[in-house]
């Protein structure tokens, strides 16, 4: 079947960099959820990754670097009926990003946000990124890595996301499914991907990932919580399980709970917000304005 | 000259001193009174010396006086620091008595005794109240009847009766007991129907009519009222208001709010927009119409968060790396900052550009009477926005004014590819060519000159008093209201308001300006504009009159400064 949620924009990544597997998930799975086109919105930060936008045919906003996130709430925000997804680096996302990363999750808006997870500032040629591990020595970068990584599903389930998972650039199956899971997902989806980068990171690599991944999900986990009860309880064995790494490392869905959304929040302070489509609401009449503003510039006399 | 009364309130900050001069000038503003407040207070929220002033006039006023008739001091340290700002026929209202002629008792205790026993109640509860005995004083000694301010006390506590019964029960034992030597009864008016506002308001209003959907901020001074404002009507006009983690989330926000096709704004001061400005290059290069509300404050740094200062425009011009285009206006007092709302949205979506509009600490918190807007001059213009369905869209369309048709997402055949890297007709960003650049170069940076020669006069500079005046004051923002005061003794100097700053009106500039004796007059340390002027007209004022000690500009040092600025090159106002 034609894909037809690719552009014919050539792609500049690197022969067998992991972001192709993540470009060919993500068409497959806007494939298969059949959302029309032009009601799919993605943003990229600035990055090697954060070009995806481009590759994809889709409404595509190339913003800064860091602002992938921040930008993607907002179009969320100003209109509820669109599909959002997100895509950073792990150095846009966790790095430049970080503010924004814990922001969304307290709002919990409806829409989803990959990072590439590459160890690396791959566009920058190389310099340790956020997730690197301490004291790996990489062949991009002069001396080992002398902090610590940061653990973006720890972070994420920290900061209130309703949907957190990781997959695998390189498993597309898991990675289409994952992905089309928190599409589907009413709440704030973030998916760590695991994206081996072939020039830059010579320790985690395809074959580093393949000996170590497993499926905590095909090993019993199961992440969804129907109650706030259920939720606190399942969280902290989500959080158990995303600190584990080493010869294993888990992937699936951590936590998957539906709660609250920020436009059912925002639509106790705005009425009708979340049925409404304020874009295609006229402000004017023949250049007139709609709004009348003399009842509160009577309450100022 | 004019007459007026000017009452000060001064105390400790947090202990509600603003209640009695903010209900003073709405008691005065409702009687149909002219009225100008000033607000100088601490960064702190308790306990620090603040003052209030309000001034009141038969005739239109639009700065602050020096002189003080009614000083209220709320604590021996407000005397201390005021008594000498006070005129020899003034007013030192107070409980202890001082050694001055113009001390007058003002029994606090006793009259809060007397209404606490009609009410069954302490006196502690009622030391509250303390302001309502001083708004009570000042309101008597004004000549106005106890009704008017028993009507605005029993509106201001609406929602508790017996709070506002308690007050007024206060108002009527003042109105009794307190009888003053001296009165300041001001010739009579006619009551009017003026508002009473300041600019944050004024703003706001400008945006709920304009059709604002999206308002994002960080909070900080003196920014941040205009926001809040906003969320207090954000339900009856259904727009969102976004509290963002920082700045830079917050321009961002309004970035893509805009690109999904909102009218969409963030407002902020100084600290703010330092953090806001990668992404205003951002909006530049990706032809976004946002706008950015930049309420100026004292710097540099966190500086003196409350206090006022215009440090900011040469770089609210420049910042930003790269060359883009870019609006930025700055209205001078309150209805302009209205009207210039209104335009600014229009500007920013009509060219495609982020427009900055350039307020101040003095202009967002100074209320004053202001006429109902005319809101059948309100138009609203989108620009080349597409709404319905399209085909062959490209977002950045080369067209013969530069300005491409504009998609938002959600259209049928018109999805859009937006970046900020350099990019061709159709937003993909991977060509990098040579030609390609320059072109889309041209078509930006054009957008400069349309502006320059689509915008009415009127909205780039203001020209008040005799084209033939051999001497012309240069000025932007809100010192233009004490200019007008002060021009009242100058019938022989006119004055030029520029208004837009960017893209610079040299034209109009020069055409006011050659050939006279010109003094700058601005609130900051270098005299920016001056230095604008000379750059883009060649143009080198004769004179400058600065103030940036954090206090806004009284109408009388300017009286005198302009004096002094016919013989030197350089005035330095001092005046707090
Ligand atoms: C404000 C800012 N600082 C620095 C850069 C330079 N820069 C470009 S990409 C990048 C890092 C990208 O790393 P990551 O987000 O992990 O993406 P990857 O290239 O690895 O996919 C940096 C630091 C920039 N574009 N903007
Ligand atoms: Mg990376």
């Amino acid at each position: 079947m034609h894909n037809t949620y690719k552009t014919n924009v050539e792609i500049d990544w690197c022969p067998g960099c992991g972001d192709f597997g993540i470009l060919n998930a993500l068409t497959l799975a806007l494939q298969e959820l059949k959302i029309p086109n032009e009601n799919v919105v993605l943003t990229g930060g600035i990055g090697c990754s954060s070009k995806i936008p481009h590759y994809v045919n889709v409404n595509a906003l190339h913003t800064l670097h860091g602002r992938s996130l921040a930008q993607g709430e907002a179009v969320k925000i100003a209109n509820p009926h669109l599909e959002v997804i997100s895509a950073s680096g792990d150095g846009d996302a966790l790095g430049i990003g970080m503010a924004h990363l814990v922001a969304a999750g307290r709002r919990n808006i409806d829409m989803t946000y990959l990072i590439f997870d590459n160890g690396v500032y791959g566009l920058t040629k190389g310099q340790a990124s956020p997730t690197l591990p301490y004291g790996e020595n990489i062949k991009s970068i002069e001396t080992e890595n002398i902090k610590f990584p940061v653990n973006p599903l720890f972070v994420a389930l920290a900061s209130g996301y309703t949907f957190v998972a990781r997959s695998y650039a390189y498993n597309i199956k898991h990675l289409k499914d994952t992905i089309v899971r928190a599409i589907k997902h009413k709440g704030m989806a973030m998916i760590d991907i695991m994206q081996p980068c072939v020039t830059y990171n010579n320790i985690n690599t395809k074959e580093f990932y393949d000996a170590r991944l497993y499926d905590i999900e095909a090993s019993g986990w199961n992440p969804v919580a129907k109650s706030e009860e259920e939720y606190e309880t399942k969280v902290s064995q989500a959080v158990l399980k995303s600190m584990e790494w080493g010869d294993k490392i888990p992937m699936g869905v951590f936590i998957q709970y539906e709660r609250e959304t920020y436009a059912q929040r925002l639509s106790k302070l705005i009425k009708g917000y979340e049925e409404r489509n304020m874009v295609m609401e006229p402000i004017h009449k023949d250049g007139k304005p709609i709004n009348d503003i003399s009842e509160i510039m009577q309450s100022f006399i | 000259m004019k007459k007026d009364l000017n009452l000060m309130v001064a105390g400790p900050q947090g202990s509600g001193i603003n209640f009695t001069s903010d209900t003073f000038a709405k008691v005065m503003s409702r009687q149909g009174f002219y009225v100008f407040t000033n607000a100088e207070l601490f960064s702190t929220i308790k306990g620090e010396h603040s003052y209030f002033r309000v001034r009141v006039s038969d005739s239109e006023i639009a700065s602050y006086s020096k002189r003080v008739d009614i000083l209220i001091p709320l604590d021996s340290k407000s005397i201390i620091l005021h008594k000498d700002e006070v005129s020899d026929n003034g007013v030192i209202l107070s409980e202890d008595k001082i050694d001055d002629n113009r001390y007058e008792a003002l029994q606090y205790r006793e009259i809060l005794q007397k209404v606490a026993a009609k009410f069954n109640k302490n006196l502690s509860e009622l030391n509250v109240m303390k302001n309502t005995v001083a708004l009570a004083a000042a309101v008597k000694m004004a000549g106005i009847a106890s009704e008017e301010l028993k009507k605005v006390i029993s509106e201001n506590f609406a929602t508790r009766k017996n709070i506002a019964e308690m007050n007024n029960a206060v108002v009527d034992e003042v109105y009794a007991s307190f009888n003053s030597k001296k009165s300041f009864n001001l010739p009579k008016v006619t009551k009017s129907k003026r508002m009473l506002i300041n600019s944050a308001e004024a703003v706001g209003m400008g945006k709920v009519i304009s059709g604002l959907k999206f308002q994002s901020y960080y909070p900080i001074t003196p920014a941040s009222d205009e926001s809040n404002y906003l969320e207090s009507i954000m339900d009856k006009y259904g727009f969102v208001v976004e509290q963002t983690e920082d700045e830079i989330a917050a321009i961002n926000m309004a970035i893509a709010a805009a690109n999904t096709g909102l009218r969409s704004a963030t407002s902020t001061s100084g600290p703010g927009f330092d953090l806001m400005v990668e992404a205003l290059s951002y909006a530049g290069m990706t032809e976004t119409p946002v706008v950015i509300f930049y309420y100026q404050r004292a710097g540099p740094s966190t500086g003196m968060p409350t206090r006022h200062e215009q440090g900011d425009i040469k770089f609210a011009l420049t910042a930003g790396h790269g060359e883009f285009p870019r609006v930025v206006i700055a209205p001078g007092d309150h209805t302009e900052s209205f009207y210039d709302t209104v335009e600014s949205f229009n500007i920013a979506e009509h060219y495609q550009l982020p427009v900055i509009v350039l307020l101040d600490k003095s202009m967002a918190m100074s209320n004053t009477t202001t006429e109902i807007f005319d809101t059948s001059k309100v138009r609203i213009d989108r620009g080349k926005l597409i709404l319905q369905e399209t085909s062959n869209y490209l977002r950045y369309k080369l067209t013969d004014d530069g300005i491409s048709p504009r998609s938002v997402p959600g259209i049928k055949g018109g999805i859009i590819t937006v970046a900020g890297d350099e990019h061709e007709e159709d937003g993909h960003i991977f060509s990098e060519d040579p030609d390609n650049r320059i072109t889309m170069m041209n078509k930006r940076m054009n957008k400069m000159n349309l502006v320059l020669k689509e915008i009415p006069e009127e909205l780039k500079v203001k020209f008040y008093g005799k084209s033939s005046n051999k001497t012309v004051i240069v000025s932007w923002g809100s010192p233009k209201g004490a200019i007008l005061d002060a021009l009242d003794y100058y019938p022989e100097i006119s004055f030029l308001q520029v208004r837009m700053m960017e893209p610079f009106p040299s034209e109009e500039v020069s055409k006011y300006l050659k050939g006279k004796y010109v003094i700058d007059i601005e609130q900051n340390y270098s005299g920016q504009l001056a230095d604008i002027i000379k750059e883009k007209t060649g143009i080198e004022v004769n004179s400058r009159i600065l103030k940036f000690n954090g206090r806004p500009m009284a109408y009388e040092e300017l009286v005198d400064a302009i004096k002094d600025a016919q013989k030197n090159k350089k005035v330095v106002l001092t005046y707090a």
